[in-house]
């Protein structure tokens, strides 16, 4: 599993971005027929499930072979204390390329750093020291902050209820979908179905 | 007692049929101009099924719903629609109450996708359900009143 989604972080590019993410944080070729946007919350324990168990499925069937364009979405509840603050870390990460391994990192030890608050030392892990320098003064950097409100705000706008939704888009239809205990197999049908169309 | 033969009795009995009536139409409309599959989600996540039989509701139900719906709505085959409205719903409420009462923070699946299950959901799936029941027993009465 997650060979697989290392495997992939070679196409992890900005070639151009889903409108209102940062281009560090897509994968795929984006002339992909299918676009699918999650929006998440590193805190959210339905989120964590969604990352480490459908995200590298969906990747090797779909995003690796061109048929889907992946983009990821900061969605941080407030009802999460840490959560904005893992979000930052990831979007900064984002921008010198290593979006994947820190969201990896920050998914993998999420009962840890969310009892302790201790998430900038699950997001460094991932990190060799020359990138936890860049990463942790990007963290409080005003653009990357204001990327990470502006993801927020777009996940307003679709509208998000809960996290993780993922928003499946094909030409001008956009499906808002729960990805709370989501069944890969209807995933994997759906995807199969709208590309038919 | 309210007689089923008065005024009042009857534009009850329609207020809640054509109301019911065009809740389902609304679920079903909802649901059908979505891909199955969007639908089977919200079923699967209930964890009840096994996939074949989450593939196989999430097709034919909306329809199920359409039907009754209408109706509903038009008044046609009343008591029995009434009473397919009753088992739907209980069966809906039954399986919210159960998910809420064990934590499952999952979709109701209602009206599509989005929409958490809380005590807003099952207050407002129980107050369906009981205009339900309450339509079923006046279409009863109102038949036995008339035969």
């Amino acid at each position: 599993m997650r060979v697989c989604v290392f495997a992939v972080a070679a196409l992890w590019m900005g070639w151009a971005a889903a409108p209102g993410v940062d281009p560090g944080k897509v994968i795929g070729t984006p002339s992909a027929p299918i676009t699918v946007e999650v929006f998440s919350d590193f805190e959210c324990p339905a989120c964590k499930t969604f990352h480490e168990n459908v995200l590298p499925e969906l990747m090797r069937d779909y995003v690796i072979p061109g048929k889907v364009f992946l983009a990821s979405f900061e969605f941080p509840l407030p009802m999460h204390r840490y959560s904005r603050q893992a979000a930052d870390y990831a979007v900064a990460a984002a921008r010198i390329g290593e979006y994947l391994p820190v969201a990896d990192a920050l998914f993998r030890e999420q009962q840890s750093w969310s009892a302790s608050g201790k998430v900038w030392e699950a997001a460094a892990g991932a990190l060799n020291p020359a990138q936890r320098k860049r990463v942790q003064a990007l963290a409080t950097d005003p653009g990357v902050l204001a990327e990470v409100q502006n993801e927020i705000g777009v996940g307003q706008r679709v509208p998000i209820n809960e996290t993780p939704t993922i928003v499946v888009i094909r030409g001008s239809r956009s499906i808002p979908i729960s990805g709370r205990l989501i069944r890969y197999e209807l995933l994997k049908q759906l995807l199969d179905d709208l590309a038919k169309k | 007692m309210i007689s089923p033969r008065s005024n009042t009795f009857r534009a009850a009995a329609l207020l809640l049929r054509v109301l019911l009536g065009g809740i389902f139409i609304y679920a079903a409309w909802i649901k059908l101009r979505t891909p199955w599959e969007v639908f089977a989600m919200s079923i699967d996540s209930y964890q009840i099924l096994p996939v074949r039989a989450v593939e196989l509701v999430a097709r034919t139900l909306p329809w199920f719903e359409l039907l009754v719906g209408i109706l509903l709505v038009t008044g046609l085959g009343l008591r029995s629609a009434a009473i397919a409205t009753s088992l739907l719903l209980g069966v809906f409420f039954g399986l919210m109450v159960r998910a809420y009462a064990t934590g499952q923070q999952i979709n109701c699946g209602c009206f599509g996708p989005g929409e958490l299950i809380s005590w807003k959901t099952l207050l407002r799936d129980g107050s369906l359900l009981a205009g339900s029941l309450a339509l079923t027993w006046m279409a009863f009465v109102r038949r036995r009143a008339a035969g």
